[in-house]
């Protein structure tokens, strides 16, 4: 490899992490200024123009503030723990696309690691190791609050793994490949059509909301829960370490954000502006700010939905993932395996999954009003 | 070696950096000021009686249990759905995919099997 090449890599990994670390600190302004628009508040005012300051000021309070470290704790683990959360949360990115890919030497790749054959496998086995984090977090605290939240976290994060895997294995079949880049490109050459989401759009509300399960956001939040646990895991948590903690929750629905256009919505793909044919000059800045105009949407779609459906309770919480999520997910993959095997087109599978979401609604509903459902019979 | 491999590699260098380095920068930078009500565990105010370190639901057991097998049934099927329907040399032949299509129907309907004898013991119950 020439200086060259090592530059272009340097540079592409530097840039993302970088510019998600500053997206994350402006995403919690957002969040801040959204919840204070959905509550009919302010929101933070104060530091420069409209707030816009406030993330700048909260990181030098982070460095500056006292670092606690209760007298009862696991030291070692109590220090891993938010380290975990962090670094898992920002490499998992690794094999996350943010742009029109390209894998030759010598052209800005627009991914950190190109061409990782099991991109899908990397991302969900590094994601999922935050659970180490949870658990370290809340053994290492000695804390009956931290106990509770760290025990009930990683409960929700295990059981909601398993329909977030299963949710793409449908566009795995249909992709015939893990590369997420292969994935993404496949979509994009069928154009507008060609997107994942109109054959599997329960795929991509089944992986949505177990992403979100998995990331700890409300209304999956049962590990923070400040009402009943303070701040669960991270109740004994300051200043730089909790910071850790947050930074690695918004990193994971950046990602989040990323993935699930990358796989449902064609990436940086758009009719007219972005297709496989525009090469205009420039036009690789504006398959980017596609891509990154359909991050910024479903995150704030994430951030609406915070203040808009209530906290599960736990048994919801775990019915949802076990008696509701999983079985849809395995239909949705039969599905798929039956229209790839039998050749069926599949313009079909739209309306297909809307009927498996459909009869799954009236299965609930009837089995809740006979009530004598499956769960009761058990 | 490929290149993705020092990609990545690198990144995670990287990123441990950060990590690491903001850990250490506000450990040198912060004050650090020990009274005893601070070292205390924070309980609202109570003060903490007995362990935090005590048995817990045997539920949790059992949904991390069940968590491994259905997690290993899902690796035991992304090989499947990566080579099953593409057409060069590393997917599944022509010929062998009926055959393929019929084991893993066995084997989703062996899945099942077991996910219905779980909800009939309780397991997703949670009292």
């Amino acid at each position: 490899m020439t200086l060259n090449d090592w530059i272009i890599l340097l540079l592409a990994m530097a840039i993302p992490m970088h510019v998600i670390l500053g997206a994350c600190a402006y995403l919690i302004l957002l969040e801040r200024k959204l919840s204070a628009w959905m509550q009919d508040r302010v929101g933070p005012n104060r530091a420069g123009p409209m707030g816009l300051l406030q993330p700048l000021a909260d990181g030098i309070k982070f460095i500056l503030k006292e670092e606690m470290m209760p007298g009862h704790i696991n030291k070692f683990l109590y220090v891993l723990a938010p380290g975990i959360t962090c670094f898992t949360a920002l490499f998992a990115f690794a094999v996350v696309p943010y742009g029109p890919t390209s894998s030759e030497p010598g052209v800005f790749p627009f991914i950190i690691a190109p061409n990782v054959d099991l991109g899908l496998l990397f991302l969900f086995a590094v994601g999922s190791l935050n659970v180490y984090g949870i658990i370290l977090g809340g053994w290492a605290s000695n804390n009956k609050y931290s106990a509770l939240g760290a025990l009930r976290a990683s409960a929700q994060v295990v059981s909601y793994e398993i329909p977030l895997g299963m949710s793409v294995l449908g566009v795995i079949l249909l992709a015939g490949s893990m590369n997420i880049e292969t994935i993404m490109n496949q979509q994009i050459e069928h154009g507008f059509m060609g997107w994942n989401i109109w054959y599997q759009p329960l795929a991509a509300l089944l992986f949505f909301t177990a992403a979100m399960a998995e990331s700890n956001r409300l209304p999956f939040d049962l590990a923070e829960c400040e009402q009943e646990l303070v701040g669960g895991f991270h109740t004994e948590y300051s200043s730089m370490k909790f910071a850790m903690f947050a930074l690695g929750e918004y990193v994971h629905i950046t990602t989040l954000g990323f993935v699930l256009s990358c796989l449902y919505f064609g990436g940086w793909h758009f009719p007219w502006i972005a297709t496989a044919e525009s090469a205009y000059p420039g036009a690789w800045a504006v398959k980017v700010l596609v891509l990154l105009t359909k991050v910024f949407a479903v995150l704030v779609l994430i951030q609406l939905l915070r203040w808009t459906i209530p906290r599960f309770r736990f048994d919801q919480l775990m019915g949802l993932a076990w008696k509701v999520m999983i079985p849809l997910a395995t239909v949705n993959v039969l599905m798929v395996m039956c229209f790839k095997q039998f050749g069926w087109d599949p313009m079909w599978m739209l309306p297909g999954s809307l009927a498996i979401f459909i009869c799954a609604g009236v299965v609930g509903v009837q089995s809740a009003r006979s009530g004598r459902s499956l769960a009761a019979a058990a | 070696m490929d290149i993705s491999v020092y990609a990545i590699l690198l990144y995670a260098g990287m990123v441990a950096g950060f990590v690491v380095v903001n850990l250490a920068l506000t450990h040198l930078l912060s004050p650090n000021k020990r009274t005893a009500v601070k070292q205390m565990p924070y309980e609202s105010g109570m003060d903490p009686v007995g362990d935090a370190r005590q048995p817990f639901d045997v539920k949790f057991y059992i949904v991390a249990i069940l968590f491994l097998v259905f997690d290993v049934e899902l690796l035991f099927l992304y090989p499947w759905a990566v080579s099953a329907y593409i057409d060069d040399a590393s997917g599944v032949p022509a010929g062998l995919r009926d055959t393929v299509f019929g084991v893993m129907l066995v084997f989703m309907a062996t899945l099942a099997i077991a996910y219905v004898y779980a909800w009939r013991k309780g397991v997703f119950k949670w009292r």
